[in-house]
């Protein structure tokens, strides 16, 4: 679906913030892009929706190069950015000028998330209130029937019930053809619903796995007191004992603690990677 | 299936560059409608005005309306493309599936024939409705109608013209209207330059101390066809046939560069 290799990419010449990127996306996923500020999360959703190219290297999705922004190739992506515009026109005036762009658009799916998102046709856009615009450009996205959605934070400024019904209606809207790619720093709006994981950081993919694979191999949990012949591969001091990462040696069955894992890779890459490469 | 899909690529669609072209028109409508019947009304008021000061002759107030609407054709122009210069929407438009060619095509129907077919129309009801008005207020009917061969001119003028602000409307991100005007003022010095040195440069032979020796055998025959000929028709044919091609393909290619 989406395949990356060797991109490099850089605001200016002189800086770049890829250089031998790769990356392969693949249908019936919602992968989650985690990263700091600043480590190119956006910048690899633009790149794929061909809103910036790449310098060189390849950049494609569903075989079309990203930034020749065909048409064919276009009906098959729904960017939603984290901040965004909408015009002065009510639902329904924006759906039937915008819908007819989209050969798949599916009206009852729309139809559903409206009713779901509780806005009603005749709303005016620039009337509702950001959380509201965002689940409008989230009902108006997944109706597209788009088979990439790429989302840049979805859940910022969303409230509490709203963050669940967003994991609920994209586990529920999305079909095996369809794949997701989520960019967040909310790792704990999204920790049930993002399966794969990746982590960027310095324009690097440094963590690329599956959560039944991370699970597998990876085990978290507090432990009470740090042994110093038996480190940890990653821990943090918490309430009531030490958060910690260690080899799921035992194959015990424990929850992904998301926020620990990102902390984790982004404090030594190399040393979570080598145990998924030793296992 | 890769071979297959690229094998079936269209640029050009006419059903995609009707649903641009209407999403464009009724996007921005409310806007567009509200600046129209300012300019309406304002030039309205001023031909009534005009018509009970001048009631003796006939006035033409066409050099107001050709002024009006080549000022508003290009600022309409450079602002075709709003869309593409504001963060937050230009990833709409960007995304949106259609080609660089539909996007060009349609702002150039929209900003090329829609408004001065739209301005023209204009122009005529505002002279109809002034000549009512006046006929019926002051019992006179002060102006010319519109479609005059000179006001077709002018028209021919500002479609061949207008597409140097199409091009400014995808180039500079703000102020493009200013700036196009500013681009297009840099240029006019340059090219005038230019002429004042070639100018120099074939006529110093001619010049004899304070000065120039004109007549029979001063300038050669092929010198003035040259000069009286061939030149302005080739500026001619550059400015009529050549100057929206060019554009456009520039505009064409700043469209499908364009990142955000």
């Amino acid at each position: 679906m989406v395949n990356i290799e060797q991109l490099k990419f850089g605001y200016t010449r002189k800086k770049n913030l890829f250089s031998q990127l790769d990356l392969e996306l693949t249908p019936g996923n919602v992968y989650g892009l985690l990263g700091k500020n600043g480590a190119g999360k956006t910048t690899l959703l633009k790149l794929i929706a061909g809103l910036v190219f790449p310098q060189s290297g390849k950049c494609q999705v569903n075989g079309f190069e990203a930034g020749q922004r065909i048409p064919q190739c276009l009906e098959d992506i729904c960017f939603v950015p984290e901040e965004y515009h909408l015009p002065a026109i009510s639902i329904s005036r924006y759906v039937s000028l915008n819908a007819p762009f989209y050969k798949s658009f599916d009206h009852d799916k729309l139809k559903w998330l409206l009713k779901e998102f509780q806005l009603k046709s005749g709303d005016k856009l620039n009337q509702l209130s950001y959380g509201q615009k965002k689940k409008f450009i989230l009902a108006f996205g997944l109706s597209t029937s788009a088979r990439l959605l790429l989302m840049d934070e979805p859940t910022n400024g969303l409230d509490i019930p709203s963050k669940s019904q967003f994991r609920r209606v994209i586990a529920a809207s999305l079909s095996e053809e369809q794949s997701v790619l989520i960019s967040t720093h909310q790792v704990r709006d999204l920790e049930s619903l993002i399966d794969p994981i990746i982590i960027i950081d310095e324009g690097k993919i440094i963590f690329n796995q599956d959560v039944d694979n991370i699970t597998r191999t990876l085990s978290f949990e507090v432990l009470p007191e740090i042994v110093e012949n038996r480190q940890p591969l990653y821990y943090e001091e918490g309430l009531g004992g030490y958060a910690a990462i260690t080899p799921n040696i035992q194959k015990k069955d424990t929850r992904l603690d998301l926020e620990l894992l990102f902390n984790g890779v982004i404090d030594n890459a190399k040393r979570i990677n080598q145990t998924f490469n030793a296992s | 299936m890769h071979h297959r899909t690229m094998e079936t690529i269209k640029y050009f669609n006419i059903n995609r560059l009707y649903l641009l072209t209407r999403r464009q028109i009724l996007s921005n409508a409310y806007g567009w409608l509200i600046a129209f019947g300012a300019v309406a009304g304002s030039l309205l008021v001023i031909s009534l005005l005009v018509a009970i000061s001048r009631t003796s002759e006939l006035t033409s107030l066409d050099g107001l309306y050709l002024s009006v609407m080549f000022i508003g054709g290009y600022v309409f122009t450079s602002n075709i493309f709003a869309e593409l210069h504001q963060s937050q929407r230009s990833y709409q438009f960007l995304t949106l599936p259609v080609s660089a060619t539909e996007r060009l095509v349609s702002a150039w129907l929209i900003t090329a024939v829609f408004f001065p077919v739209i301005a023209l129309l204009g122009m005529a009801i505002i002279v109809l409705l002034a000549n009512l008005i006046a006929s019926f207020t002051f019992n006179i009917t002060p102006f010319q109608q519109v479609f005059s061969e000179a006001n077709f001119l002018a028209i021919k003028v500002y479609f061949v013209t207008q597409s140097v602000f199409l091009l400014g409307a995808t180039y500079f991100r703000k102020n493009n209207f200013l700036k196009t005007l500013l681009a297009l003022f840099v240029a006019l010095v340059i090219y005038q330059l230019i002429i004042a040195l070639a100018g120099w440069a074939l006529f110093y032979p001619l010049v004899d101390g304070p000065r120039m020796q004109f007549g029979s055998g001063a300038i050669n025959t092929e010198m003035e066809t040259l000069f009286l000929n061939r030149i302005p028709g080739v500026v001619s044919f550059i400015f009529w046939y050549l100057t929206v091609p060019f554009f456009l393909v520039t505009t064409w290619f700043s469209l499908k560069e364009r990142q955000v």
